[in-house]
């Protein structure tokens, strides 16, 4: 379909821009994601993408929070994942529901033949409140965009020096590089991108001497597959090198101590390395 | 004068619709005696056969001729904005062929293509109500009738001459977080169809429908219901009833013993397992049905207690070879879990069970050839390493002429998280993150040891996406054709995985490779991105060629 009005058509080419970010970070179970993005950014995007319905209303629920633990948890468990009474998470009568409207219905006159009481004395208003606080549920376990992240700095931070003592500061220095990096990232990509550091600075970047019978290039690599190199040269040009026969590829990886040290790496040693740069400041 | 031979044109072209017409109304009922049978002139099935080999006797073009490869036509779907989650459409299906006629897919749209020249004969689209458009896989073919499937459960019949819908049905709610991408599978007078979801801990199925009216012949539960046999793999009814278990992939099928083979999707909750002890069958497994009742004659469980959304849903595909002097009917899968196992098809015994990547999750395999995952690597709240999926739903291939299966594999390593700790968790209850330093590799495994035979590495500056990868086809020309994950469609000889010939594509290759013989050619067809490309051997090379 053919967009009719520009501002349609600009809406629609920014959310294409936002959706290329997002992306490949959520096509998981048919896919996988390679970052771990930030909630708050795509939670609504992945909303969409796994056409989750309508986004429950935050306010609404959190309004209907303490009328649940009062009168609902008892029986379905603090989360609504059931307990002596069934998980409202996976009811179809909720996640058919929409702001409410059948939930609130279905509450005044309860289910009492299967033990189901009748909340006929609330106000309509907080029978819908408890149906947005069921919704803020499903939403907390149905959209992966939105997952809130968890303290994962359970290692320890002595052992972690330790590690990085013997192990890291051949290259690295505490008052140096390795300064600040908690400030920097959140534990989540602190951990991952100190195992594997994005490859965004220059001197981080993979070079490589090509050499054919008649000719020697040197510089960035730029693009590598089977048929073509793409080197950028030291007046920052970029050369294409067709990969014949006879071209011989020499690469040289500022990173390669990290690749080599991830199939060596323990959990335990991970995590309290993680510990410790954390506390570098 | 221009305007003259316009209208002539326009003339000429109203006189041959005039003349085709009649001709098309029975130009594309599809002979349903050639289901089953090694495709040569059509490729009728999502697999091209039953088998899931992949594999064609074809061999006008070869290791000798491939270098003249020659494009033909390519189609680009233009018509299509960017879809929920999707900024471009992205061909996925593997196109049915059935005469002359080209169809394929991507979500909520189908579409039907001259197989001579790519034109475009009719599209139909679809308006979902909600489902999840990671992609769809392709088409089932009955008759005259395909059979498709919307992201928000509905199956729908259209004709295939003309595109138009001659019903529709419903087979699970998206409210409960079901999608459907599968290419449904046409089986004698059966259509099965299976399901997919993650976010809210679905029970996954298998269905069969009537071709006629869509009526359900019967229904497979991924997991067991209360006094069931592998209700004990499970603590509790509840459990059970929520999870997972998609069966989001086409199978495969043997018509001596009547068996259908399916590939089970990932356990649920995804990454969350503390709420769900045990084996947790039958998700992330290999099941063997029978065609006309759903009866489980037999399973293997390649993932068991499936923590790191590992779907099984990787094709088992079908070889008849000898195995120590003795022919033997057999089932090979190279499981998205890094693990390689060929089976005893008539009883799900195993005679290779190994890992085709390097991998730290298994402890060993059980009596059954089972591998015995390590709870020490199940994702947990600081983080875990171990690999990433090893393969997905691109299809493998094998090659009797060879031997060899075929598989584009990765291999990577992710930190995989627990985020939902509660004894009863939900949804996907965790995350991963991955570590940039992945590889693909495109590996020929001998059936009878597990070991690669050879393997190409491809040079990639960025890693290999295991989203999307390039999907396998292999002939009887000693050739191998598939792509890399820069755009590059690529054609190795099939022996020894020598690069024979390229072709730079305008994206990745989507899909999986078919090929067939129209007009006295052979044709190689293929997807990247939103384009179908369209090969045959250029005339000089075609000449030189044998039929």
């Amino acid at each position: 379909m053919r967009p009719k009005r520009p501002g349609v058509a600009s809406r629609a080419a920014s959310l294409i821009a936002v959706l290329a970010v997002f992306v490949p970070s959520v096509l998981w179970a048919q896919a996988e994601p390679s970052t771990a993005s930030s909630p708050a950014r795509s939670g609504s995007a992945v909303r969409e993408f796994l056409g989750l319905g309508p986004p429950p209303d935050a306010a609404a629920a959190q309004r209907g929070a303490p009328i649940y633990a009062a009168n609902c948890a008892f029986c379905h468990g603090p989360l609504a994942r059931g307990a002596e009474g069934p998980s409202l998470v996976y009811s179809e009568l909720v996640l058919q529901d929409e702001h409410g409207a059948t939930v609130a219905e279905f509450l005044k006159a309860g289910r009492p033949e299967k033990g189901m009481p009748a909340f006929a004395n609330m106000s309509d208003e907080q029978r819908k409140e408890i149906a947005e606080f069921l919704h803020q549920q499903i939403e907390d376990v149905a959209n992966r965009g939105a997952y809130q992240p968890r303290n994962i700095l359970l290692g320890d931070a002595k052992k972690g020096a330790s590690y990085v003592g013997k192990h890291c500061l051949g290259c690295h220095s505490l008052s140096g590089d390795l300064a600040g990096l908690a400030q920097k990232w959140r534990p989540v990509d602190l951990q991952r991108y100190w195992i594997m550091p994005p490859r965004k600075t220059s001197d981080r970047a993979i070079t490589a001497t090509v050499r054919s019978p008649r000719a020697t290039w040197q510089g960035r690599v730029q693009e590598m597959d089977d048929f073509r190199l793409v080197l950028v040269d030291a007046a920052g040009e970029p050369v294409v090198i067709a990969r014949d026969a006879g071209v011989t590829v020499e690469l040289h990886d500022p990173l390669a101590p990290h690749v080599a040290m991830i199939g060596a790496l323990s959990d335990s040693d991970m995590i309290n390395v993680t510990a410790y740069l954390e506390t570098i400041k | 004068m221009k305007r003259h031979r316009a209208r002539a044109g326009a003339l000429w072209r109203i006189v041959c619709l005039g003349a085709l017409l009649p001709a098309a109304a029975h130009a594309n009922e599809l002979d349903m005696a050639i289901l089953g049978k090694p495709p040569t002139t059509a490729w009728p099935t999502f697999n091209g056969d039953y088998s899931g080999e992949r594999f064609s006797s074809l061999r006008q073009i070869n290791d000798s001729n491939v270098t003249s490869l020659q494009l033909q036509w390519s189609y680009r779907i233009s018509d299509v904005a960017a879809q929920r989650g999707a900024p471009v459409p992205v061909i996925k299906a593997t196109p049915l062929l059935v005469n002359g006629t080209l169809y394929f897919t991507i979500p909520n749209n189908v579409y039907a293509v001259d197989a001579r020249t790519g034109t475009k004969l009719w599209s139909y689209s679809w308006v979902d109500q909600g489902g999840h458009l990671v992609g769809n896989r392709g088409l089932g073919m009955y008759k005259s009738w395909l059979y498709f499937l919307g992201p928000d459960n509905w199956v729908i019949c259209v004709d295939s001459n003309t595109g138009k819908e001659r019903w529709r049905k419903q087979i699970a709610d998206a409210r409960l977080q079901y999608f459907t991408t599968t290419a449904p599978l046409v089986v004698k007078d059966h259509v099965l169809v299976g399901v997919g979801g993650d976010a809210m801990d679905i029970r996954g199925f298998l269905v069969a429908l009537n071709p006629d009216d869509g009526a359900i012949q019967w229904k497979w539960w991924s997991t067991p219901g209360a006094g069931e046999p592998g209700i004990e793999t499970w603590p509790n009814v509840n459990a059970a009833m929520h999870g997972g278990g998609g069966t989001w992939q086409p199978g495969t099928y043997d018509s001596e013993l009547n068996l259908i083979y399916w590939g089970t999707g990932n356990t649920n909750p995804v990454f969350a397992g503390q709420g769900r002890k045990g084996a947790n069958l039958y998700t992330t497994s290999i099941v063997a049905l029978d065609l006309d009742s759903g009866k489980l004659a037999w399973h293997f469980q390649v993932s068991p207690h499936d923590t790191h959304d590992w779907d099984n849903t990787e094709m088992p595909v079908l070889i008849d070879a000898n195995i120590e002097g003795k022919p033997r009917k057999l089932l090979a899968q190279a499981a998205r879990n890094g693990w390689f196992v060929v089976l005893d098809r008539t009883n799900g015994k195993a005679l290779v069970s190994t890992p085709y990547v390097q991998l730290d999750w298994a402890k060993g395999v059980d009596k059954r050839g089972q591998p015995i995952p390590d709870p020490a690597k199940e994702p947990s709240v600081s983080g875990t390493m171990t690999i990433t999926s090893a393969t997905n739903w691109m299809s493998p291939s094998y090659s009797p002429v060879t031997g060899l299966f075929y598989v584009n594999a990765v291999q990577g390593v992710a930190i995989y998280y627990l985020l939902d700790t509660d004894a009863r968790p939900s949804g996907y209850g965790g995350t991963l993150s991955s570590l940039g330093t992945s590889t693909r590799f495109l590996k020929a495994i001998d059936i009878t040891t597990g070991k690669a035979r050879w393997q190409h590495e491809y040079p990639n500056l960025n890693g290999a996406p295991s989203t999307l990868g390039p999907g396998l086809l292999s002939t009887a020309g000693n050739l191998v054709f598939t792509g890399d994950d820069q755009g590059n469609l690529i054609a190795y000889s099939a022996d020894q995985g020598k690069i024979l010939w390229h072709f730079r594509a305008s994206s990745a290759q989507s899909n999986g490779p078919i090929t067939y013989m129209h007009d006295g050619r052979q044709w190689v067809v293929l997807a990247a991105g939103d384009t179908l490309y369209a090969y045959t051997l250029a005339p000089a090379a075609l000449t030189r060629a044998d039929p």
